[in-house]
């Protein structure tokens, strides 16, 4: 089997030397907050007070406080700063710096959504005239299509991303309601928690209602394709608010489908057009393609710290960072610039300090599949725990191709084609689907560039086009002699799989397989299955 | 000392009682343990509301 | 009723894949066109020298080997079909042709490819997958066209020389259609109120069409017609009509099984099915065939993999609209356990026949093979039945 060198930090961490002991059974949040040595506390302080600043200035604005009353999953954010301290685990210099920079960067961004969300809805804010200029996507799309709209003009809602992504990662029993509910109208229980939860939000009405025209996509799996039928029933038949739906190819490395998928993205800004009566702006659709290049270049730039024995930005932080900005935001608002170069230039020095996030790196892996909503810090256990380090996640891994940037007459056309392939390889689907090489192929192409020895497998039990290729990963990981860790789990369901059963399948493998003996044994079992 | 001379010193005491209390409900936790507490009873006002549930 | 003449020739030819008139379509030379989905268009694949063999796994049993390479969280269709293509029992086919439709089944016939489970001695032999429209525009019209070009018709003839001319794919049409219309007249006498066919004998004739080399098939079809056309129906009525709707049904024993308590299968809205898959397609003489034959099926597609409102509201009327044609009394809504598409369809479509259009439902998942778990799926189609006797009565009408 493949083996790659240890790597023993030579510094010890600062402050306490085993975070598991902040856990306590009997409470569902933690027994209190790490010791990192005083400068870092006092830095993990700072961000502490800041998050609590964007929660109150989010809560005195009237709106908001009665759409908290309305809106169940609304309670999640109340755990916000517990959500934080799940990013931030063992971590201390340039790494926590990272991780509070990322995050607590989405999490602005998330409230902003929210207050976006109560202003234009007719049940909370009601404020028809900005309701008027929203257009609704589904939390798993790309927003391409809105590139070239003025964002003070037009304001894209990605009504889900509040409701049930973001307030899943926050509060892991909030989405069970909604499950019950979709299964209750007879959805059935194998399907894809994360669509069926959100067709339960609708079919419970627990959707803000705001919009002049919403556009739904195909975008991740057969299971999101389809609860995107149901909620679009509600909008349009109940709530009058005319819905699109944006088909993207599934083949999308075949060249044969990209002028149809060019076809499809034109079709959606006509329609945008339509309803809004806005019209699009090349100047500004330039200016976001740039900025998206800027944010691909900085990603390879981080995948290539990555790539060296001391990684960086990894983890749940990173992953969720790129989801934000490459599929949410798509160039559109500036901010991330500023916060992308942030980030890279704190990955950079923490490289050439040779930073470590753990007393030794023993492995190194890729981690592949799609990650569990409700044990989001399970990258940094992992490294904390077992000295496995995250190389990168397959959500991480995405389009790394230049788009045209230059207003001309040949690349306005070309802007079309860009789009389509921007949104065809959106994050999971660029390797979920479109046949099997980009899934299982691209892992090993990718093991090798990163130097991997371990791949961490996520088989997220409801994913089937991931579960499909089971026995083919388990057969070329053994040719190829390459470790494979399958760790299942149902994304965001915590009945189907505690977190600790989660933590077990890791613990199982490294004893059992590997031989090894934890490198922080007080994080080996962590109370925390009835945590928030 | 007069009254001029001891304002720094009141927004000294303001800023290191406000860090006091701050840091102590940050260390212990005491933010997230409050709000676990409140939880349930939240959790009750929203199972208690109507909804128009339809598929 | 009498035993129709053919009946068990029929039924023995869906005994296995590889059947007797796949063999004898080899021993003419045909080249066998294996497929997965009904979204394919069928014509294309029976151009002269060819013919289409839609894969089916009949009598499907242990599932453990496609089970360690899919996992048991996929649907059973996609793992039996794995299983029985590992067990060689798909060595005829000279090429696959999958569309990127549902998701596990694409992967079963991608773990098909992986494993080498077909063509080992043929050169000739290829897998093309395709993509499929997912909205009936214009525009899906052409990828259609684009993807039937590329991944149909310029592998059949650079492989194997089939001629891929519009001439050609027009007498595949016009084949097609023959099968489309004898099996079309043999449903209507589903319509009668004293049925001269039952819902099983039906479900038979029609799925050998798709699991048969049809040229192979249209005298025996056209014997049975003439059989039908005099056949004594049984004196007493069908207690309760139904219209069966949902995934692929390949095992007829499901119908059997829902007509034995009861039931009359009066209509059929499964992939795999008459409707929409037996409609027979009109052409023109002004616009070329493969557009023609590409923009039928993506009109008449009832696949819920087809997003856009206009259809996904239209599968709901489709249904209702079949069943008052075909005087049902109620609606069963089947979903092949595990499969993703038909699970959100089932859903929506039960609540939309019940409240919008009125019929009684009838929502269920059930297995592959349905003699695995026959005891469930009864004691559902029974109760569904007697509530249905108990709605006749208070109305007024027979039980």
């Amino acid at each position: 089997m493949k083996t790659v060198e240890k790597v023993v930090n030579p510094v010890k961490r600062a402050g306490e030397q085993s975070p598991g002991k902040i856990y306590n059974e009997n409470l569902k949040v933690r027994a209190r907050r790490e010791w990192r040595g005083v400068k870092d506390t006092f830095y993990d302080y700072t961000r502490w007070l800041y998050l609590i600043f964007v929660l109150a200035r989010f809560i005195v604005v009237p709106r908001n406080i009665k759409g908290f009353f309305r809106y169940r999953w609304m309670m999640s954010y109340l755990f916000v700063p517990h959500g934080m301290d799940k990013f931030t685990i063992g971590l201390r210099d340039e790494a926590l710096r990272i991780a509070h920079t990322s995050f607590n960067f989405v999490i602005a961004d998330v409230t902003q959504a929210i207050a976006n969300c109560f202003r234009g809805d007719r049940r909370v804010g009601n404020d028809k005239a900005y309701s008027g200029k929203c257009v609704i996507t589904d939390e798993n799309s790309m927003v391409t299509f809105m590139m070239g709209f003025d964002t003070d003009k037009v304001h894209t809602i990605l009504r889900e991303v509040p409701t049930m992504f973001a307030s899943n990662i926050f509060h892991q029993f909030n989405v069970m309601h909604y499950l019950d509910i979709a299964q209750q109208y007879g959805i059935p229980g194998d399907v894809c928690p994360m669509p069926e939860a959100e067709a339960g939000i609708s079919i419970e009405d627990d959707f803000c209602v705001l919009g002049c025209c919403a556009v739904q996509n195909n975008t991740t799996c057969d299971g999101s394709l389809m609860g995107n039928g149901i909620i679009a029933k509600r909008l349009e038949r109940e709530y009058g608010i005319p819905t699109y739906q944006l088909a993207t190819p599934l083949r999308h490395k075949e060249p044969d489908v990209l002028e149809y998928a060019a076809q499809e993205i034109k079709n959606a800004i006509e329609f945008v057009e339509k309803h809004t009566g806005e019209k699009w702006n090349w100047d500004t659709y330039f200016t976001a393609a740039r900025r998206v290049n800027d944010a691909t270049r900085c990603r390879i730039a981080q995948m290539e710290i990555n790539s060296t024995p001391y990684p960086q930005f990894f983890g749940a932080a990173f992953s969720l960072y790129n989801d934000t900005n490459y599929m949410g935001n798509s160039g559109r608002n500036a901010d991330f610039v500023t916060i992308d170069h942030k980030l890279l230039a704190l990955a950079q020095k923490g490289y050439e300090n040779k930073r470590m996030y753990a007393k030794e790196y023993r492995h190194r892996a890729i981690v592949w599949g799609v990650q569990p909503q409700y044990v989001i810090d399970m990258l940094y256990w992992m490294v904390q725990c077992w000295g496995v380090m995250p190389l990168t996640d397959m959500l991480s891994v995405i389009n790394t191709d230049m788009i045209a940037e230059v207003d001309t007459p040949e690349n306005r056309e070309q802007a079309y084609r860009d789009m389509a392939m921007l949104n065809m390889e959106m994050i999971m689907r660029n390797h979920t689907h479109g046949g099997f090489k980009v899934l299982v192929d691209d892992l090993w192409e990718l093991c090798e560039q990163m130097n991997a020895d371990i791949v961490m497998m996520w088989e997220h039990m409801s994913c089937k086009a991931l579960t499909g290729m089971h026995g083919q990963f388990e057969e070329q990981a053994r040719a190829r002699g390459i470790h494979i860790m399958w760790v299942s789990h149902d994304l965001c369901d915590p009945r189907v799989f505690t977190r600790q059963a989660i933590r077990d399948q890791v613990n199982s493998y490294m004893r059992t397989v590997m031989r090894e003996e934890p490198l922080d044994p007080s994080l080996e079992i962590i109370p925390d299955n009835e945590a928030y | 000392m007069s009254k001029i001379a001891k304002i720094p010193l009141i927004l000294l005491g303001a800023v290191l009682g406000f860090f006091v209390v701050t840091f102590t409900i940050y260390f212990f936790n005491l933010d997230m343990k409050a709000t676990a507490l409140l939880a349930p009873f939240l959790e009750k006002w929203y199972d208690r509301m109507e909804h128009n549930q339809y598929i | 009723m009498r035993d129709l003449k053919h009946l068990l020739y029929f039924e023995n030819l869906l005994q296995e894949a590889n059947n007797a008139l796949v063999a004898q379509a080899k021993a003419d030379g045909k080249v066998c066109i294996a497929y997965t989905c009904e979204n394919v268009p069928e014509p294309l694949l029976n151009l002269d020298g060819t013919c289409s063999i839609r894969l089916s796994a009949p009598h499907t049993g242990s599932l453990d080997i496609a089970t360690y390479y899919m996992t048991n969280l996929l649907c059973e269709p996609s793992r039996a079909l794995l299983e029985r293509a590992i067990e060689g029992g798909f060595s005829f086919a000279d090429c696959v042709i999958t569309p990127d439709g549902c998701t596990m089944i694409n992967r079963a016939v991608e773990n098909m490819e992986l494993l080498e489970t077909m063509g080992k001695n043929n050169p000739r032999f290829f897998h093309s997958y395709m993509e499929i429209a997912f909205k009936n525009t214009p525009n899906d019209v052409d990828l259609s066209v684009l993807q039937c070009t590329n991944h149909i018709l310029k592998p059949l003839q650079e492989n194997y020389g089939i001629d891929v001319s519009d001439a050609a794919i027009r007498k595949a049409v016009a084949d097609h259609n023959r099968i489309c219309e004898l099996i079309r007249a043999i449903g209507e006498f589903r319509k009668e109120q004293k049925p001269r066919i039952t819902g099983y004998e039906f479900h038979v004739l029609c799925l050998a069409t798709y699991v048969c080399p049809k040229y192979l098939l249209i005298d025996k079809l056209e014997e049975t017609l003439e059989e039908l056309k005099t056949r004594e129906p049984e004196d007493k009525e069908p207690r309760v009509r139904v219209l069966l709707v949902g995934s692929e049904v390949d095992d007829s024993g499901l119908v059997k099984l829902i007509e034995e308590q009861g039931a009359f299968v009066c209509c059929d809205r499964f992939c795999f099915g008459s409707y929409p898959g037996r409609v027979p397609i009109v052409l023109n003489d002004e616009e070329d065939a493969l557009t023609q034959v590409c923009r039928h099926y993506i009109q008449n597609c009832q696949c819920p993999r087809m997003m856009n409102q206009e259809k996904v509201y239209g599968r709901k009327a489709y249904v209702a609209e079949l069943a008052r044609e075909y005087n049902a009394d109620g609606v069963i809504y089947e979903q092949v356990k595990f499969c993703d598409p038909w699970a959100y369809e089932r859903t929506l479509g039960s609540a939309m026949l019940q409240h919008d259009y009125g019929f009684p439902v009838l929502s269920v998942d059930r297995p592959y093979n349905i003699a695995s778990s026959s005891g469930q799926m009864r004691t559902r189609v029974q109760a569904f039945v007697e509530s249905m006797e108990i709605k006749k009565i208070q109305r007024g009408g027979n039980a």
